[in-house]
């Protein structure tokens, strides 16, 4: 016993956190130097599990970071040039107040700068760990390309993420990776597969930014500096990867910077002569299992080798109330050829006046001049049709006709959910099967719709057979057992027709029946309590279909009653 | 010194030249007696002797000089007078056209110079002094030679050592400009293969540690992420631009319980600050109030003999504590001890008595193990969601954004009509803070330093 007094907070956790001031004189940044830093190294700050030890005793709401992240930030190059910066500034603010020009000029001319490669290297060892951050960076570039030169943040910034986003389209284009597009009331999210990562980012539409009061730009600026090094680098190797020539060209020999950012042609390749690689993969004789396995991956691979070549073969023309790099950059992801009017936009390849033209995307009520030999379609039908991974049918989205919900693909619907019906109809197509002639009229699709719950209906009515036949089998038992003689018919024998798969199935049920039964009461609970949820699902998703179908029974009448 | 020279010369050939005698005399005739200086001294020259008249000499001579271009006595005298031979014959000036004339009017004011060029022109006729150092070379002689040397040396191919020594300078490689630190932000700024190459290290790696240059390995606990949540959370299938019916339902009902939920902690605040009504003042309480004091009590006498009764009671209680005889305190030890006794034997029987509960022991034993576990199951799932949660990070919580909804009638039939919901720079920041990537904060508030005084103006006040 005894010894010397342990002092308090001299060890543990108190000792093992830092807070930001004193984070931040250690270093000796101002606070938003200090912000950018951790920012550009990827220290966050961390919520400590005991608050009151750490705080050495005060419960007061405080940031802290981790002392020995802050001690790493110390050996930070970059921080140099932060004290460098603030010396710059302050050097040129005393030049402008005293009016010596020719100094300003000098110290602008030897402004401080760095660079933040090391730090990418640093924070992604590897290509892939960058690759599985570029969401981030995607976002931020599409969202700062998109802003106005008004002084929120430096046009050169503006610029240089406009370029890295067009490089990054045009990569997308070229491998063909794009999967999934969502138009939301926010922005556009497409999802593309890249080198095996699934990437999502989000777009905002053209022209639609208010500035909000309540985000630090600053911090947004800091971010978007780290994150366009970052997708630049991406970018290299991901054009290195396809034998691209980086910065990228267009293949087109006379041409010039604007051309590329309209998306409208292919780029320049290091080998010109563009091989075709049909990579099979490979194949190992295996066990049963693991066949099943790589046949369902052979089918997928298929089904993706189609929606890769959707659009090919197709020509497009984007009228000018369209979108046009939005769909300009979905439709030559899918192999189609795209074309827009000359005053829209540098690129244009085609006219209007092309015969060849099949597709005429338009988003107005009708159209003065109609080609007899092409569609008029509404932009919602090239999203659709790169989402359902089938060229779905023009009928729907002709000029002028209500369209079908636009779903998102990033919702995927487990066994048993509700799915709504457009979807069903959707999957019915992916599957090959071909429900009727499909015609413009409403009435007609009304008739599919029924025809396809007909469909339901004949699997269901199977079960209802087995039902009655149970029923009666039931019924003649009970009276058996009440002791009332059967009312003895004789009737000419019918041969029963014996299925096997029916029996089958008969005798698997027969035997789940068995094994429920010998189960123990603890596993019968708990399968019972499965049983119940499945069941309750079950029920929602009939509750909410008929809801459905009232809900289109309603608006058929409102209709009818319009037409009359 | 020359020019003097010839000056004095030049007064001395003059014919109304006055003997040198003659500045000593007006000294004399003006002062009673004649100061004695000695002469052998420079300083003396220059203070006692009068040099009046020679200088006025010399002024005249300069002068003459400068308005005729030499001594007048030396001039020819062709050149000092003239034949006045009356007045010359005026041209006619009628002979010319009025036209012409305006013209040449015009033209001779514009090629007349300025008067006050002319006030400002010097009207000396002395041409000025030469500058001989503008013509000769100081050291020109040496120099020549120093010339003549070295072609000659360069004609046997003989290279000076100072040009020697500047060719052996290592040449500077000019190419390399001074690297201009580019801009970070640089839109045509160049990336290359980082991933491919590995840096090479220039310097020894000792130099470098010791110097402070050499990068720290990061450590690999940096790069995990403080939160499992995904960069882009995708909207709800209902914030489509032209959503399935039920999808779009569910998003509004959503929506609506956020904001139902928020109107429920308002009210809930409002409640807690609501005003008591027992508390409010009203015609009584105010009557109460105005004659308090004014009115006398009359219970006050009888509340005050209960309490002195009380009082009596305390004391008396104090008083009846009195010590315990030693018979008490003996039987109260006995007792203590006996029930001591019973306890432990009581204990041991319990014990014993365990032998046979194994089975139940055993059983809560089980039981507690599972409780346990099912506890720690709890906590761990706990502890998962957590790291899906937002942390608090400082002074403030992070506060969900809003939902982004669009109501049944704004939904946009087309693509075109389409009003963008919500700004998506809000959503990327407040994604930021949902990842524990940044702290929330609020923008700072503007703190006035001096009060703002209200003046009414003048004008204003005449109105009012």
């Amino acid at each position: 016993m005894g010894g010397l007094q342990k002092k308090k907070y001299e060890r543990g956790s108190a000792t093992n956190y830092i807070t930001r001031n004193r984070a931040r004189k250690k270093l000796m940044l101002s606070l938003p130097d200090f912000r950018r830093l951790c920012i550009l190294k990827g220290i966050y700050p961390h919520e400590p599990k005991h608050k009151k030890k750490v705080n050495k005793g005060s419960t007061a709401p405080r940031t802290f970071y981790l002392l020995k992240d802050i001690r790493f930030l110390l050996h930070e190059p970059i921080v140099s040039k932060f004290r460098e910066y603030k010396i710059f500034v302050r050097k040129l603010r005393r030049a402008y107040g005293k009016t010596e020009w020719s100094a300003v000029e000098r110290l602008k001319e030897n402004k401080p700068a760095y660079k933040l490669d090391h730090i990418v290297k640093e924070r992604y060892p590897t290509f892939i760990d960058a690759l599985r951050d570029i969401d981030d960076a995607l976002c931020m570039g599409f969202l700062f390309s998109t802003f106005a030169r008004t002084g929120k943040c430096h046009v050169q910034t503006i610029q240089l993420c406009r370029r890295l986003t067009v490089e990054w389209m045009n990569y997308v284009i070229a491998s063909r990776a794009l999967r999934k597009v969502f138009l939301s009331i926010k922005g556009i999210y497409y999802q593309a597969e890249v080198m095996g990562q699934l990437i999502t980012w989000l777009v905002p539409y053209q022209f639609s930014h208010d500035h909000p009061t309540d985000v630090d730009y600053r911090v947004m600026a800091t971010f978007t500096e780290l994150y366009t090094t970052l997708l630049g680098f991406v970018n290299f190797r991901l054009y290195q990867s396809l034998n691209l020539v980086y910065p990228p060209k267009v293949s087109d020999s006379k041409s010039f910077k604007g051309k590329l950012s309209a998306l409208s042609s292919s780029l320049a390749r290091v080998v010109s002569s563009e091989e075709e690689e049909d990579a099979k993969l490979d194949e190992f004789p295996d066990e049963g299992e693991d066949m099943e396995k790589m046949e369902a991956r052979e089918k997928e691979q298929k089904q993706l080798e189609t929606q890769k070549k959707i659009f090919e073969g197709l020509k497009f023309f984007i009228n000018r109330e369209v979108p046009r790099e939005s769909l300009a950059f979905v439709i030559r992801c899918f192999g189609g050829q795209v074309s827009w009017d000359k005053s829209v936009c540098i690129g244009s390849t085609y006219d209007v006046t092309d015969e060849t033209i099949t597709h005429q995307i338009v988003d107005r009520p009708n159209v003065d001049k109609q080609y007899m030999n092409r569609y008029y379609i509404q932009p919602q039908w090239v999203y659709d049709c790169v989402n359902a991974k089938i060229r779905l049918p023009v009928e729907d989205y002709f000029l002028g006709v209500n369209l079908p919900p636009h779903l998102s693909p990033f919702v995927e619907e487990k066994e048993g959910d509700y799915v709504p019906p457009e979807k069903l109809k959707i999957m019915a197509l992916q599957r090959g099967e071909k429900l009727g002639m499909y015609q413009a009229s409403q009435q007609d699709e009304e008739e599919e719709e029924e025809e396809e719950e007909e469909e339901d209906e004949n699997e269901e009515e199977e079960d209802d057979e087995e039902e009655a036949e149970e029923k009666n089998l039931k019924k003649m038992e009970e009276q058996r057992s009440q002791g009332k003689s059967l009312q003895v018919k004789v009737t000419p024998g019918k041969v029963k027709v014996e299925n096997p798969a029916r029996l089958e199935q008969e005798e698997k049920a027969e035997e789940k029946r068995l094994a429920i039964m010998m189960m123990k009461k603890k596993e019968k609970y708990l399968y019972d309590k499965i049983m119940f949820g499945k069941k309750r699902k079950v029920r929602e998703v009939n509750k909410l279909a008929a809801k459905r179908k009232a809900h289109d029974d309603a608006e058929k009448a409102k209709k009818k009653k319009a037409r009359k | 010194m020359a020019a003097r020279r010839r000056l004095k010369r030049v007064a001395a050939s003059q014919s109304g030249f006055l003997s040198f005698k003659s500045p000593s005399d007006p000294t004399a005739s003006v002062g009673s007696r004649r100061k004695r200086v000695n002469k052998n001294k420079k300083k003396n020259w220059n203070k006692y002797s009068d040099v009046n008249d020679v200088d006025e000499f010399l002024e005249d001579v300069r002068h003459q000089e400068r308005t005729t271009g030499g001594l007048l006595s030396e001039k020819a005298d062709d050149s000092l007078f003239f034949l006045d031979l009356g007045q010359p014959e005026k041209p006619q000036p009628q002979a010319e056209t009025p036209q012409a004339d305006e013209g040449r009017k015009r033209k001779g004011k514009a090629s007349r110079p300025l008067r006050i060029d002319l006030i400002l022109k010097p009207d000396s006729l002395v041409p000025p002094p030469k500058d001989i150092l503008a013509y000769q070379q100081p050291n020109a002689k040496k120099l020549r030679r120093i010339a003549e040397k070295a072609e000659r040396l360069a004609a046997k191919g003989v290279v000076p050592r100072k040009q020697k020594r500047l060719l052996n300078r290592r040449p500077i490689d000019r190419t390399v400009k001074k690297a201009v630190a580019e801009a970070n932000n640089n839109p045509d700024r160049d990336y290359y293969d980082i991933w491919g190459q590995e840096p090479k290290v220039s310097a020894d790696p000792w130099y470098l540690q010791q110097t402070g240059k050499k990068l720290v390995k990061r450590p690999a606990k940096l790069n995990e992420k403080p939160s499992v949540l995904p960069a882009v959370e995708v909207i709800a299938p209902g914030g489509s631009y032209n959503p399935d019916f039920f999808s779009h339902q569910a998003l509004l009902q959503e929506a609506h319980q956020v904001e139902v939920q928020k109107k429920k902690q308002e009210d809930k605040l409002e409640r807690q600050l609501a005003i008591n009504k027992k508390d409010k003042a009203t015609e009584e309480t105010n009557l109460r109030e105005q004659v308090e004091g004014l009115v006398e009590e009359e219970n006050d006498d009888e509340e005050l003999a209960p309490s002195k009764e009380d009082d009596e009671a305390a004391l008396a209680a104090i008083a009846v504590t009195q010590k315990k005889s030693e018979k008490q305190i003996k039987k109260e030890k006995a007792e203590k001890f006996k029930e001591q006794q019973r306890l432990t034997s009581r204990r041991q029987t319990e014990r014993q008595q365990q032998l046979f509960q194994l089975r139940s022991i055993k059983a809560s034993i089980r039981q507690q193990e599972e409780k346990t576990k099912s506890k720690q199951m709890q906590r761990r799932i706990k502890q998962e969601a957590q790291k899906a949660q937002p942390r608090r990070l400082g002074k403030l919580k992070f506060q969900a954004p809003d939902l982004d909804v669009q109501l049944s009638d704004e939904l946009a039939g087309s693509l075109r009509q389409l009003k963008p919901e919500g700004s998506i720079l809000k959503d990327r920041f407040k994604s930021f803070q949902k990842r524990n990537l940044i702290e929330p904060r609020e923008r700072a508030k503007f703190k006035r330093k001096l009060k703002v005084k209200y003046v009414e103006k003048r004008a204003f006040r005449e109105i009012t």
